[in-house]
């Protein structure tokens, strides 16, 4: 019945809540009361009153014996209908195999995403948060707001000593080197004292006791509160102590590190090994009780090399504290500046502060914090998380556009159920049972897809995943999650299968689910833009990473060798060095300790002009310390003055300094010019600015003075066959060196694997394009199946009447093709503010051209026209009798 | 099925529904209750006992009776059944009975 007077009707969407809510039993009549009484109440209080009486009225209602289904007979019958959903569910996947497949399949892929990420994430967000006093553990880190600000942790030797005398709340605190080379931080070489062989080892740093209990490092052997506290000492992980003492308490044994004999380190406990999820990851602590690294290192202000870890009282405010801790500043730091004359003391005061990072946050937040850990980023967890959901939901459109497009072949089936009686509630708890069973089969499948990608999913990321099947959460949690995106994915269509009429349906006039061909084609543009995204973000990830390891780096990184570990050869390096250059394939070697690639040794030194130190602020500048054949072993160009002469006595005055280092200086004739560091340098050359960092960052002041030995050979070969030279190098080697393999790698590889991330993220962006890619042809596929089997009567009399092949095959792939062009259009604009962000940050980085995106472009509506054209070719080439005789 | 015995409401209800006899619908008997009790009575526990009466037995309902007011929704109409008809009628006896045991000096005594 139609309202003759709208206002006179309460809040319709009370009335629509409580027809929801409300059993059949009572609907109608309570209903009919309500509005009785609200008629009533209308003429005598007025609208607004009537309107709140009704509301109450409509949830005084919502108790059990009005939601209640009252028929004593619905228990035994609904387990029956089940059954018999169940029955249908069953027929209808066996008798559509294709579709079925699909369906399953897509879903199963975009699950099997969203599990893998899933595990993924919950790798990374579990970082250290194993500690027991976790909320009170903090990381001290500078971080300097001015012109050239950073963020950093390094911190003078006492900054320890500080922290506990002048700030009660600050519990307990401990140092840290984890820095490479610096002396036997990073790498070394081990041997047990008893030992004659050297093993390479990796993973060294040096830590104070108290670190150990700071961060809670629990202990196999050894007492935890003693085992760094005598000079001398080291603890390993177990899994290193298992290596070289199997089955016993190595505690109290001696080692050798690097042959050095007069500087054995006793053992002083065994650790277990650090699980998988903290950032520190170290085999060997070196203590630093005790350790001076040259006189008065502990004392001064000068050198910020030790990064610091405390504990809080549990009452302390971490925010106070902090601004409790510039009075480090003022009281010590800017005190030494002054002492020093260094002009810098009033930006320090104005610029300077000291911050405390959780340690729980170190992992994911420490973007623009240089702390030479490997870190995750926040904004990889934030973009894959991201990418999973929208993968499955292409899965879930797939589902929904096969459903409702399919729809016709369901309505009779609808009809008839309605008219022997079944209530809309029932139909829509039948198609919501259907989806339900497409998700659980989807999800046993997914997890069979996880447990087979896992190891190639690892390779690509760089980890160590596993499904956690012990866990106790794991099958409740896979039950819910299928339940809640089963009926995600199947209420629409249920809904709208739900609502066909029984008399249209039987008179046969439903129309063939061309209803919602517009929300069809929506998700088809949904699902192509995101795939074109993920197309267009996979090239440019990959032109970035062609154009770093392609790009001229200011060295020349071809047919170089380079052999770790020759710092042991003490006195013999010179002699080493002219064996090597007597090979015939051999054109230079140069012995040092610095190369520009990630994970050598690295300094940071203030410079000055001559004189100048107490007047000018100093230039932060590398001093590489390097022989006469640096220049040339690593084909670096002198772009003014000349090189270091071997012999030339003066020369150990002399400096070469890159372009970089001029220009920051500000010495617009560099050659000639004098300037200082510890000492006076006169600068004998200038080189041509070459990349010794990431390529993130742009390329910083950098020198190089005169310095013989170092850890590692370098050896250019005149041949492009290192096969051969590496052969006739390892000889030499092992007459050198016969307790000691040779440790080499390639110059080339070593500067590839530094972009190892940016490798790893293409590689990950490229596998999610291609399952999204997949998972939206399958829903094309399908969807142009099911639009040929309704065309085929129109097809077959445009066939007879004399279409050609390629009319039909036009009519039928040019609907599709245009989505997919609308698609492009959305996407592109899309993922190039993404690319272009992303790019960011890069110092040096490609410009986004448009043939990317006429690429990309391009490879989409090749792949859909591809999907589309199987069934359009198909139905073109059928013969028209075959569809047409059937009437 | 649930007990047979009836609350003090649900009585009450089960008088009403007899006193309309032949409109016994949930707003006629709100109603009525609110007449013959001067109670304020809910709509949703008039319906509820309902239900509950009818579950026990005692009545039985069929819809009709629609009007323009209702938006041409049926009422469901209660009457009451041989066995609602018995438990009224005990329920009664019962309270005679007691009524009748009640010895005089109580009455007497309340008016001191």
């Amino acid at each position: 019945m139609k309202p003759s007077q709208p206002r006179n009707q309460p809040p319709n969407w009370a009335v629509r809540f409580f027809r929801w809510y409300c059993n059949d039993h009572l609907s109608d009549a309570v209903l009919g009361d309500m509005l009785e009484l609200y008629a009533r109440r209308r003429s005598a209080k007025g609208k607004s009153k009537a309107d709140a009486l009704f509301i109450l009225n409509v949830l005084l209602f919502l108790q059990p014996f009005a939601i209640k289904r009252k028929s004593n007979s619905t228990q035994a019958n609904s387990i029956a209908m089940f059954q018999n959903y169940f029955k249908i569910a069953w027929r209808t996947m066996s008798r559509q195999k294709m579709y079925t497949g699909i369906k399953i399949g897509g879903f199963a892929l975009g699950l099997a995403t969203c599990i893998l990420i899933f595990l993924f994430i919950r790798h990374e967000i579990s970082y250290d948060k194993q500690y027991k006093a976790g909320a009170h553990l903090y990381r001290v880190y500078n971080d300097y707001s001015g012109p050239d600000g950073g963020k950093w942790t390094s911190f003078p030797a006492s900054i320890v000593h500080i922290l506990k005398s002048d700030f009660p709340e600050v519990e307990k605190a401990g140092r840290l080197i984890p820095y490479n080379g610096w002396f036997n931080a990073g790498s070394n070489l081990f041997r047990p004292a008893d030992k004659l062989e050297n093993s390479y080892e990796e993973g060294f740093a040096y830590a104070d006791q108290e670190l150990l209990e700071v961060l809670e490092i629990p202990m196999v052997y050894g007492n935890p509160l003693h085992a760094l506290d005598k000079p001398n000492t080291v603890i390993l992980s177990k899994r290193k102590a298992d290596k070289y003492f199997p089955n016993e308490d190595p505690t109290g044994r001696t080692i050798i590190l690097n042959e050095d004999k007069t500087k054995p380190y006793t053992i002083g406990g065994v650790m277990y090994d650090s699980p998988a999820n903290t950032h520190l990851q170290f085999d060997f602590l070196l203590t630093l009780t005790g350790v001076e690294f040259w006189p008065g290192e502990q004392t001064s202000w000068c050198c910020w090399n030790y990064n610091a870890y405390v504990r809080l009282r549990p009452d302390a405010n971490p925010a106070q504290l902090e601004t409790k801790l510039l009075s480090i500043r003022d009281t010590y730091y800017v005190g030494y500046l002054q002492e020093t004359g260094n002009q810098s003391a009033a930006d320090v005061k104005k610029y300077q502060h000291f911050r405390l990072q959780p340690v729980a946050e170190i992992h994911l937040q420490s973007e623009g914090i240089s702390d030479s850990i490997p870190h995750g980023d926040i904004r990889y967890i934030w973009l894959f998380g991201g990418i999973a959901i929208f993968i499955l939901l292409l899965a879930c459109i797939n589902f929904i556009n096969l459903s409702t497009a399919k729809s016709a072949n369901r309505a009779k089936e609808v009809g008839l159920r309605k008219v022997v009686g079944s209530a809309r509630g029932y139909l829509v708890r039948q198609f919501l049972t259907e989806s339900l069973v497409y998700s659980f089969v989807s999800f046993v499948l997914a997890i069979l897809v996880v447990s087979l990608a896992m190891p190639y999913f690892n390779s690509v990321a760089g980890k160590h995943l596993m499904i956690p099947w012990t866990e106790w959460w794991l099958f409740p949690i896979l039950i819910a999650a299928a339940i809640v995106i089963g009926l995600l994915a199947g209420i629409y269509p249920s809904f709208y299968l739900s609502a066909f009429k029984p008399v249209d349906v039987l008179k046969g006039s439903v129309s063939r689910g061309s209803k919602s061909s517009k929300l069809r084609s929506g998700m088809v543009i949904f699902q192509f833009t995101t795939s074109i995204i993920l197309i267009i973000g996979t090239v440019i990830i990959h032109r970035q990473m062609k154009f770093i390891l392609n790009t001229k780096v200011g060295f020349d990184k071809e047919q170089v060798l380079t052999i770790q570990g020759a710092n042991t050869m003490e006195g013999n390096q010179t002699t080493f060095k002219d064996e090597l250059l007597k090979l015939a394939d051999v054109e230079h070697v140069t012995i040092n300790s610095y190369l520009p690639i990630e994970g050598t040794k690295r300094d940071q030194n203030p410079f000055w002009k001559d004189g100048k130190s107490k007047e000018e602020k100093a230039v932060g500048a590398q001093k590489w310390y390097a022989d006469e054949d640096y220049l040339s072993t690593m084909g670096m160009k002198l772009v003014e003055g000349r090189n270091f002469i071997l012999g030339l006595a003066s020369d150990s005055q002399s400096i070469v300094i890159n372009q970089a280092m001029a220009k920051a200086m500000g010495l617009t004739k560099p050659v000639g010019e004098r300037i200082m560091n510890w000492e006076t340098y006169t600068v004998i050359g200038v080189v041509e600015d070459f990349h010794f960092e990431s390529m993130k960052g742009a390329i910083g002041p950098l020198s190089l003075v005169i310095g013989h030995g170092g850890s590692i050979v370098s050896v250019k070969a005149k041949s492009k066959n290192m096969a051969n030279v590496l052969q006739s190098v390892t000889r030499v080697w092992n007459k050198f060196m016969p307790h000691q393999p040779i440790r080499y790698s390639f110059l080339d590889e070593s500067y590839a694997r530094m972009y190892d991330d940016v490798q790893r993220m293409g590689n990950i962006f490229a596998s999610f394009a291609i399952l999204a890619i997949i998972v939206a042809c399958l829903g094309l596929f399908a969807l142009s199946a099911f639009m040929v089997e309704q065309r085929s009567k129109e097809i077959s009399i445009r066939l007879v009447l004399g279409a050609s092949v390629r009319n039909v095959f036009r009519l039928l792939t040019q609907n599709f093709v245009k989505l997919v062009l609308i698609s492009f259009v959305v996407a592109a604009p899309l993922s190039w503010y993404m690319m272009q962000k992303w790019l960011e940050d890069y110092k040096y980085r490609i410009e986004i051209t448009w043939d990317v995106f006429l690429l990309a472009g391009m490879i989409s509506v090749f792949i859909a026209l591809l999907t589309v054209s199987y069934q359009s070719i198909r139905a073109a080439l059928a013969n028209p009798a075959e569809s047409l005789r059937t009437e | 099925m649930k007990g047979t015995s009836l609350g003090e409401f649900e009585e009450l209800v089960l008088l009403a529904v007899g006193v309309l006899f032949d409109d016994a619908y949930g707003l006629a008997l709100v109603d009525e209750l609110e007449k013959q009790t001067g109670r304020n009575v809910m709509i949703s526990s008039v319906h509820k006992a309902l239900v509950r009466l009818e579950d026990k037995g005692y009545l039985k309902s069929h819809r009709g009776g629609a009007t323009e007011l209702r938006r041409g929704r049926d009422k469901r109409l209660y009457r009451l059944t041989q066995a609602g008809i018995k438990v009224l009628s005990h329920s009664r006896e019962v309270r005679n009975s007691m009524w009748k045991q009640i010895p005089k000096i109580v009455w007497e005594g309340s008016k001191i």
